[in-house]
């Protein structure tokens, strides 16, 4: 009887585990469905798109779509753009982040707790608050429709969360550490350059990552203050092509998988530096 | 004394650059919308003049405010509820297996990471009436017999939109409730089991009352993404058909935008702005409670 019992148990676990496995396998497969059905549609001749039923594997490739986008020197100034200014927001949110974090957390400034909280919080703040200063600003400066207006917009955004992720990775890092720095003598700076600078740089590279992806990918702004290539960013380029008259859904796949493209290493590599940067333990040797 | 002054100076003085830019990409100019909540702004001789609440009155009295209020209210409740129930079913499903954990993790946040505008263009392709794939599946099964237009049937529109939306962001609440799942402990679940427990009893006597904290981080975070929306509705259905997705970010994109009536549309993003505080109160209380 005992032994009864325990195998329909066993089993039952086992039909669970089962089931657990077919649900996860069905979630991811609802995952990736939408890309892979991007990717099936970006390779397909365009002729093949109208017939019915819809033709899933095509039997002639062809990387037509590939090869229009990237001759459409819209798309390509477009990416340029993206480019420059996700670069210049990443530089200046790393090099206003990292003394701010550092002041903050290790210098221990009294009250720097409550005002990294601040700072994070304006992360909640509608984006739809800053439509109409921001361009109020931008028109007054002459900055709407330029990079470097769009770059200021952006740093709303990326400046508090990189502040938070660097001032986090130094909260990690022993005091006793810089402590002992400055008992053998370094001074302030020597201590932040030899002995702080380097263990945090996981943590440093993950903040610059998330804020070059936050730029790469924002759309908002760059719709509202941007009119011309002169200044519009990829995404914008991408709601351009929806807008137009014949949408070339071809094209527009094609573009989209090469925008997706640049976003795939930073996050593999920033969640090798998650794991690194929690593994390592900060007082080694 | 005196040493404990200059690290004061010294903390802050590191700090100053970043306070200064913040001050005026952020403070600045939240502060400035403020202002022009109660001001009206003239187009044709780019004139402001001070008219108290009237802009505030104006919504109140308008049809398309109301329109959008009940529009995102819907939105708010579909998105965070669904959102839920999915994170928390997948949260519980990756929690309890140990192989292939990583691989089916790494799957899922695929599209927290993904840009809005694809997302976007990945769900208008998926719901296309001729030519997209869900009508294609949804025909050849037989499940329906001629095609659905998703996004332009006022009735479908809002709920294709909160699906595609879910698809977004329930990794978000998947691994915020999966970090509260690693604090249920073990034996207790042991214990229960060899008490004779079965799996709903200690769902709801074990695992729901420890990750209550992070089931009410999700929702905060959840209902916060919903509030804000703009980029999958104005991409998908530019609010349309007939305003039925017009939800709080799009009215005032339109009244800014379109309309150029900037005081109204400041005005209006001050009560999103308000409605979030509410939410981030609500949620304030319920953490001092728990």
């Amino acid at each position: 009887m005992e032994l009864r019992t325990a195998s329909i148990g066993e089993r039952s676990s086992r039909l669970m585990k089962g089931f657990v496995y077919a649900f996860l396998i069905l979630a991811s497969a609802v995952v990736i469905f939408p890309y892979l059905w991007m990717a099936l549609t970006s390779f397909k001749p365009i002729e093949e798109f109208f017939t019915y039923p819809l033709t899933w594997f095509t039997r002639n490739w062809t990387l037509n779509q590939y090869g229009g986008v990237l001759e459409d020197s819209k798309f390509l100034a477009s990416l340029r753009n993206s480019f420059l200014v996700s670069t210049m927001v990443t530089a200046i949110s790393l090099g206003l982040s990292i003394p701010a974090a550092y002041g903050l957390t290790r210098l221990r400034a009294p009250g720097g707790n409550s005002i990294l909280v601040g700072i994070l919080s304006s992360q909640f703040f509608p984006p739809m608050i800053f439509f109409i200063p921001f361009y109020i600003i931008l028109s007054k400066f002459k900055l709407l429709n330029t990079l470097s207006g769009l770059v200021f917009a952006y740093l709303s955004v990326t400046l508090p969360i990189c502040t938070w992720m660097v001032a986090t990775t130094f909260r990690n890092i022993p005091q006793e550490l810089e402590e002992a720095a400055k008992v053998d003598g370094c001074g302030d700076l020597r201590t932040i350059f030899a002995v702080v600078l380097p263990l945090a740089v996981p943590g440093i590279i993950t903040a610059g990552l998330f804020a070059f992806v936050l730029a790469w990918q924002e759309y908002i702004f760059a719709l509202l203050y941007t009119t011309t290539t002169a200044a519009q960013t990829a995404p914008v380029i991408l709601f351009f092509y929806l807008g137009q008259h014949q949408i070339d859904y071809g094209r527009l796949m094609a573009a989209a998988i090469l925008l997706s493209l640049p976003v795939i290493f930073p996050f593999a590599l920033m969640q090798r530096y998650f794991r690194q940067g929690r593994g390592e333990g900060s007082i080694k040797g | 004394m005196l040493k404990g002054r200059t690290k004061f100076i010294k903390g802050y003085l590191f700090a100053v650059p970043l306070l200064v830019v913040l001050a005026l990409a952020v403070l600045f100019p939240a502060i400035y919308n403020l202002g022009i909540a109660f001001y009206k702004y003239n187009v044709t001789d780019q004139n402001w003049q001070f008219i108290g609440f009237q802009n505030f009155v104006k919504l109140w009295n308008s049809v398309y405010f109301w329109n959008s209020f009940k529009i995102t209210l819907l939105w708010v409740v579909g998105n965070v509820s669904l959102q839920l129930v999915v994170g928390l079913a997948i949260a519980l499903a990756l929690n309890s297996i140990i192989r292939f954990r990583g691989v089916f993790s790494g799957i899922l946040l695929i599209p927290w990471v993904s840009s809005f505008v694809v997302v976007a263009i990945l769900f208008i392709w998926i719901y296309h009436p001729q030519l997209g794939v869900l009508n294609d599946i949804l025909l050849r099964l037989r499940l329906i017999d001629k095609p659905i237009a998703w996004l332009a049937s006022p009735q479908l529109a809002q709920i294709s939109l909160i699906l595609a939306n879910t698809w977004k962001f329930f990794p978000l609440v998947m691994i915020t409730l999966f970090a509260g799942l690693q604090d249920v402990p073990p034996g207790l679940i042991e214990a229960a089991q060899v008490d004779g427990a079965n799996r709903l009893q200690i769902f709801r006597k074990i695992i729901v009352p420890t990750i209550l904290p992070s089931i009410s981080t999700g929702v905060l975070l959840s209902t916060i993404w919903a509030y804000n929306s703009f980029t999958l509705p104005i991409i998908m259905t530019g609010g349309g058909p007939m305003r039925a997705t017009e939800i709080f970010g799009l009215y005032i994109f339109k009244l800014a935008f379109d309309a150029f009536d900037f005081g109204a549309a400041a005005a209006a993003s001050l009560v999103l702005f308000v409605q979030i505080l509410v939410v981030i109160m609500l949620y304030l209380r319920v953490v001092e409670r728990e």
